[in-house]
């Protein structure tokens, strides 16, 4: 089973240009060969210029081309969509202009990997993390159940859509959270057992938290904890042993089997048996 | 996070709410208002595939009261065919709940029943200890001399004990479940959660039946015995136990008999059903061993929207007792009025609220600028109602019991009314600080009642004194608030008066009696002020209207609440029955039929806002129409009791006088 359909908005930040504007056209065009080629090459010969496209392959026979354009202020928008639309291989054109020329989406909502997603900046999500761990009885604990939903989510939507297997798994983690630009992951995970680690570079928790004592990054543990549970079949323990937010240059978490039945290692790790 | 019950459950020890779909919200023990040990308990089924929590929106409820009892039934049905039947209720004399499971299903399942519980023994998730005894068959959870302990019928046959938010997430026994299997990890400390689990084996449109008992105990000692002595009991015999028990409690009751309601669409029926309701509320509302009763079982107690309920407010507790008094339960009254003597403070006055110990609940009336006087004056009132209906020696002794207390509690309020008016001081919705006319009623009736007393108690001197000082607040009252308009100013605020109406100064009426029907001139101010809160505070919502507290009300949204509403037409059911009566020629025969037929439509209302299971709220919510706040609430209890009363009277008056011909 290939990819079925892979859904990505768009959204833009622009200068300000007071002799421009700023707007998008999603184009619904049939697959036939050199039928995109067409519409690229007509909205050249109107000087649009394309400050960033985006590809989705709906179906077979048609995709979908969404791109944003800096044209003269001048410029009928809706004559040029009317003219796009009349184009051979174009089915159907949707337009708009982004009024404040500073962040736009085509459409809305948001889907990411599934589910509705938002946009948000990094310290939005960072104080919500700083408010419990400063706040919360048990922030560690509750961060980490939060990013094991997340983790499992994830797991179970791939599954959903592609063969999820021991070549891929590990590489579509990365990918997705590079994608939503969470950090740069290098895993280490044997699929037999379980065992390993993952580095993330750039974690966007610790980048924004700004220098402390503790490793912050539980809400990261407990997604891959979920997602390496939710793949495996097994109950997987993943713990964050260094933290970019604690002095050290990336942040390290250390893939391992939870223990199993009336094994107290935990409670002995925390010290309290006498 | 906030949860709003739909029942609850009790006995004299334990208090048990529970929302929509039989998920527990509260297990409140040994008090009503300390301690709640749970933060979630319910039932779950795995299917094989996947773990289904009752509590999902996949699921769809029925549930009501068995009836004339506090015993809950409680039907899901899930998309998948699922069916299953709760059995709720609460052992009278011992404080365990026993919740009985039948389990059905369309088609066949090869799965597991689980029952999850977070338990925050002590009120706490902290230094809580956990652990499984699977000799003895019993889950347990302690924290100082709390224990709360769960034994089942038949016997699970796995467990897990562990950490309910912690990074060791595998042990938590909410996620433990989810594989359809339990670790058995038997013992845990800190904040811990737990599960019990049974196969569960059914056929198409088989059934499986799991009985769980969830005790508490003050030692483990306790527990386990409690436990063991009520697992040799059949279910059918607890049941009718405490099925009878409650029958029985109620057939104390004041008789209703509601004659030529008949017409009304079941609403005679409806009226029985609701009367029966407060009174089994109020039951479990009520510190059996104090005498103070909670507002309404505590459900913010981060006192996150607001400042909780679970407390006792003079003010509330006075009213709730009267109307029990007038209902047939007069014992509450005693037990109250003990607990008041046990709680004044040493200037003579009540502070705002108090855990139901008698010690001080957490406050904003902390001085004298924002005590609440008002709950002096009800206290003091309310004894002198109750005075008045005791006969004989229980009379005399009632007297010699309260007689410092009203002499303490009057010579307060004399101190903070030498003007005519009270001093500045909080008002009854704890919100406002100034001088209130609901306020300065209470005063009066408060002094009115100790003057009768003192009179009493054949202390003539201090009775002109006190009587005198409640006809000069009455005077001022109508001097200084009474507005051209028809109705009285809510009071002075910053110095200023405030002509907003206010629903509470229907209480120069009723409660307190300051304005009376007898009088021409009062009469006419009654009718106008009964006419003003109908007209400026309606909120139209249920096919009719509700009434707000006061205009730009902005507590919870400024919903219409069901104690000014069940106030007003207590004040016109009242009326009704107060006007004077001419034999030959009635002069307010339709007076009278026009505010009888008023109050029905807001009693109707009232009824109209309950739970699905016919618990009384604070509040309906003025979008919805649904239940909004602070469910059940007491007062909102008391004051259908009283109307309900009123309008019986009214009925069996008319029947009277059409027989008469």
């Amino acid at each position: 089973m290939g990819v079925e359909s892979m859904v990505r908005d768009l959204c833009m930040f622009a200068g300000h240009n007071e002799n421009t504007q700023i707007a998008w056209f999603k184009i619904t065009y049939s697959k036939n060969p050199g039928s995109l080629s067409s519409i690229i090459n007509y909205l050249e010969s109107q000087e649009v210029q394309i400050k960033f496209g985006h590809l989705d392959n709906i179906t077979k026979q048609t995709g979908e081309y969404s791109i944003f354009t800096e044209i003269e202020k001048g410029v009928d928008i809706d004559y040029l969509a009317a003219k796009i639309g009349e184009l051979e291989a174009v089915e159907e054109v949707e337009h708009g202009v982004s009024e404040h020329r500073m962040i736009h989406l085509v459409d809305f909502p948001l889907n990411v990997i599934g589910v509705r997603g938002i946009i948000t900046r990094a310290p939005t999500l960072v104080d919500i993390i700083r408010t419990l761990n400063e706040s919360a009885p048990h922030a560690e604990g509750l961060l980490t159940l939060s990013g094991l939903r997340g983790g499992i989510h994830a797991a179970k939507y791939f599954r959903s859509i592609m063969p999820l297997d021991d070549k891929n798994f590990t590489s579509i983690l990365a990918e997705l959270y590079r994608a939503v630009g969470w950090g740069i992951l290098e895993i280490d995970c044997d699929p037999e057992t379980f065992e390993g680690k993952i580095i993330v570079r750039d974690s966007f928790i610790a980048d924004v938290y700004g220098e402390t004592d503790q490793p912050v990054c539980a809400y990261m543990s407990g997604y891959f904890a979920g997602y390496l549970t939710e793949y495996s079949g097994k109950t997987i323990r993943v713990r964050e042993v260094s933290c970019k937010a604690t002095g050290h240059e990336v942040c390290e978490h250390i893939i391992s089997p939870a223990p199993s039945g009336e094994n107290q290692e935990h409670v002995i790790t925390r010290g309290v048996s006498r | 996070m906030i949860k709003q019950p739909n029942v609850i459950i009790g006995n004299a020890e334990l208090l048990v709410t529970m929302g929509r779909k039989g998920e527990l919200f509260g297990f409140f023990y040994p008090r009503r208002d300390h301690a709640q040990h749970i933060d979630e308990s319910l039932a779950c089924i795995h299917t094989g595939e996947s773990l289904l929590w009752t509590n999902s929106n996949d699921w769809q409820s029925i549930q009501n009261y068995i009836e004339d009892t506090n015993i809950v039934s409680t039907k899901l049905y899930h998309d998948s065919g699922i069916r299953i039947s709760i059995l709720d209720l609460v052992h009278p004399d011992v404080p365990v709940l026993i919740r009985r499971f039948k389990i059905q299903s369309q088609k066949k399942i090869s799965g597991k029943f689980y029952y999850y519980s977070n338990f925050n023994v002590g009120e706490t998730s902290k230094k809580n200890s956990g652990y499984c005894d699977s000799k003895a068959r019993l889950m347990v959870q302690y924290w100082q001399d709390y224990y709360i302990g769960i034994y089942s019928m038949p016997e699970f046959s796995e467990w897990q004990v562990g950490k309910a938010m912690d990074t060791i997430w595998w042990t938590n026994s909410r996620y433990d479940m989810e594989d359809g299997k339990l670790q058995n990890n038997k013992e845990d400390i800190g904040n811990i959660n737990n599960a019990a689990g049974w196969k569960l084996e059914l056929e198409a449109d088989g059934t499986s039946e799991f009985v769980i008992f969830m005790g508490a105990a003050p030692s483990r000692n306790i527990l386990y015995k409690r436990m063991h002595e009520l697992s040799k009991l059949p279910l059918e015999q607890i049941f009718e136990k405490t099925r009878e028990h409650w029958v029985m409690w109620l057939s104390k009751k004041q008789v209703l008999k509601m004659p030529g309601l008949e017409g009304y669409n079941n609403l005679r029926q409806e009226l029985f059903n609701a009367y029966n309701r407060a009174l089994l509320v109020l039951y479990l509302m009520n510190d059996h061993e104090n005498g103070s009763f909670v507002a309404a079982p505590e459900f913010d107690s981060n006192f996150e929207k607001c400042g909780g309920y679970g407390f006792c407010w003079n003010r509330d507790s006075s009213e709730v007792v009267l109307a029990l008094k007038h209902s047939g339960y007069p014992e509450y009254c005693d037990r109250f009025f003990r607990w008041c003597i046990r709680t004044q403070l040493p200037d003579g006055s009540w502070f705002q609220r108090y855990w139901l110990d008698g010690s001080t609940a957490p406050s904003w009336g902390n001085f004298d600028y924002s005590t609440q006087i008002d709950e002096t004056g009800s206290t003091l009132y309310a004894m002198d109602v109750y005075y008045r209906i005791l006969e004989g020696l229980k009379k005399i002794e009632f007297l010699e019991e309260v007689w410092v207390s009203v002499l303490r509690a009057a010579e307060y309020l004399m101190k903070r009314t030498k003007t005519g008016l009270h001093e500045s001081c909080m008002d009854l919705w704890e919100t406002y600080y100034g001088i209130f006319t609901y306020t300065n009623a209470s005063i009066y009736a408060g002094l009115m009642g100790a003057s009768h007393l003192a009179e009493e108690n054949g202390e003539a001197g201090l009775a002109r004194r006190w009587k005198k000082r409640a006809e000069f607040i009455k005077q001022a009252t109508i001097d200084r608030f009474w507005l051209q308009e028809g109705y009285f100013a809510k009071g002075v605020i910053n110095e200023k008066l405030d002509k907003t109406i206010d629903a509470s100064v229907i209480g120069t009426y009723t409660p307190f009696g300051m304005l009376s029907p007898r009088n021409p001139v009062e009469r006419d101010m009654i009718f106008f002020l009964i006419e003003n809160i109908q007209k400026k505070l309606s909120s139209p919502v249920n096919r009719h209207y509700g009434i707000r507290r006061y205009e730009n009300d902005s507590y919870i949204n400024g919903n219409p609440w069901l104690v000014t509403t069940l106030w007003l037409s207590e004040a016109m059911f009242a009326l009704a029955l107060d006007l004077p009566y001419e034999k030959e020629k009635d002069p307010y025969e339709e007076t009278r039929k026009k505010l009888t037929e008023e109050g029905i439509k807001f009693l109707k209302w009232s009824l109209a806002g309950t739970t699905s299971a016919g618990l009384l709220p604070e509040q309906v919510d003025k979008s919805t129409g649904r239940p909004a706040w602070a469910i059940p609430l007491g007062w909102s209890c008391s004051l259908m009791l009283d109307n309900i009363l009123l309008l019986d009277k009214i009925c069996r008056q008319k029947a009277g006088k059409e027989a008469e011909g």
